[in-house]
């Protein structure tokens, strides 16, 4: 499925752009994409830093105001994301640390499904200025930090140990 | 010009740029963008707090997260030094490496400013100056621009090869 996704991904006018048939897409797309990723980790790990106990003097409930902006920064990275897979989706195929990447984008949606789902964001929206979170909500927050800055890792390395730019 | 091409050709340059050693190129490189993350991250954070994007969080804790925000600086400032020392003679001779350092200075004093508007006795508490409000703005436009300029010149010097920009 994925290779057929690719095929006809490789065949759109999309793949033709980013290839280099609009000569400026591909350094704008990665651009936006490292803006993307600054804006992720910096409201996500705000956050996750907080739950962890530093900056302690912030309640929760008005910090997790700041949170569509971590998700725009994400969706700016999946569509980004997107046109660089469509560039050379043949690169990325059989890369191992291209999936690395998305099997960490993957856990990282599974801890904030986890989050949610369990009720522990609503018991974190409790939490004012001074007092701790729960346990649950340190661990989730220190697997986040960890698996953002994985996601991170293995981005990096895709020109490096993945061969891939 | 003499100078820039020793540093280029310096064992510790070398061993950056051509050992191909994990430790080396592609290590440094993802410091280089966890400070990223980190200073432009965090002051984001800041800039839209102060632009009046989630107004309920007291300003005054936010002061802590200044030493975080400066250590992911030098952080860039030491990996940065030495991806710079492996392309020397092509990055210190770029119009487009020197605006971004520029670009960043004016980012740092920004930050500053922010740090003394904001946190000054006796203190404003949770209502916003205009000056807090420009300097949000330049702190956007300004993280925004380095970041432009730090991905464009990815394309200089001989380090460009081992990145495999198409």
């Amino acid at each position: 499925m994925v290779r057929s996704l690719s095929i006809w991904l490789h065949s759109t006018s999309l793949s033709w752009a980013a290839r280099g048939g609009l000569p400026w897409l591909w350094p704008l797309c990665e651009t936006l994409h490292f803006i993307g990723m600054a804006m992720l980790i910096g409201i996500v790990g705000l956050l996750d830093l907080r739950m962890l106990g530093f900056v302690k003097g912030l309640p929760l409930r008005p910090l997790q105001r700041l949170l569509p902006w971590g998700v725009a920064g994400f969706v700016l990275n999946m569509i980004t994301g997107v046109v660089f897979y469509a560039g050379d989706p043949f690169q990325y195929i059989d890369n191992k640390v291209f999936w690395l990447k998305i099997a960490f984008i993957a856990l990282a949606g599974v801890n904030v499904l986890l989050f949610y789902a369990t009720g522990l964001s609503r018991r974190v929206d409790e939490v004012g200025a001074g007092e701790d979170v729960p346990g649950a909500a340190r661990v989730v927050a220190a697997a986040s930090l960890f698996l953002w800055f994985g996601v991170l890792y293995w981005g990096r390395m895709l020109p490096f140990l993945g061969g891939a730019f | 010009m003499d100078l820039l091409r020793a540093i280029e050709a310096s064992n510790f340059s070398t061993w950056v740029r051509e050992s191909g050693s994990i430790w080396s190129y592609p290590t440094i490189i993802f410091f280089h963008s966890v400070g990223l993350a980190i200073i432009v991250g965090l002051s984001t954070a800041i800039d839209l707090r102060v632009l009046g994007f989630a107004p309920g969080i007291p300003v005054g804790p936010m002061e802590k997260l200044f030493p975080i925000m400066w250590a992911g600086f030098w952080v860039n400032a030491v990996s940065g030094l030495f991806l710079t020392m492996a392309d020397a003679p092509a990055m210190l001779t770029s119009w487009l490496f020197l605006l971004k350092m520029a670009i960043i200075g004016l980012a740092l004093v920004t930050m500053a400013s922010m740090k003394r508007e904001l946190f000054r006795k006796p203190t404003r508490g949770d209502v916003m100056s205009g000056t807090a409000k420009a300097l949000a703005l330049t702190s956007l436009v300004l993280w925004t621009g380095a970041i432009t300029a730090g991905r464009l010149t990815a394309y200089l010097g001989p380090s460009a090869d081992i990145k495999g920009t198409p």
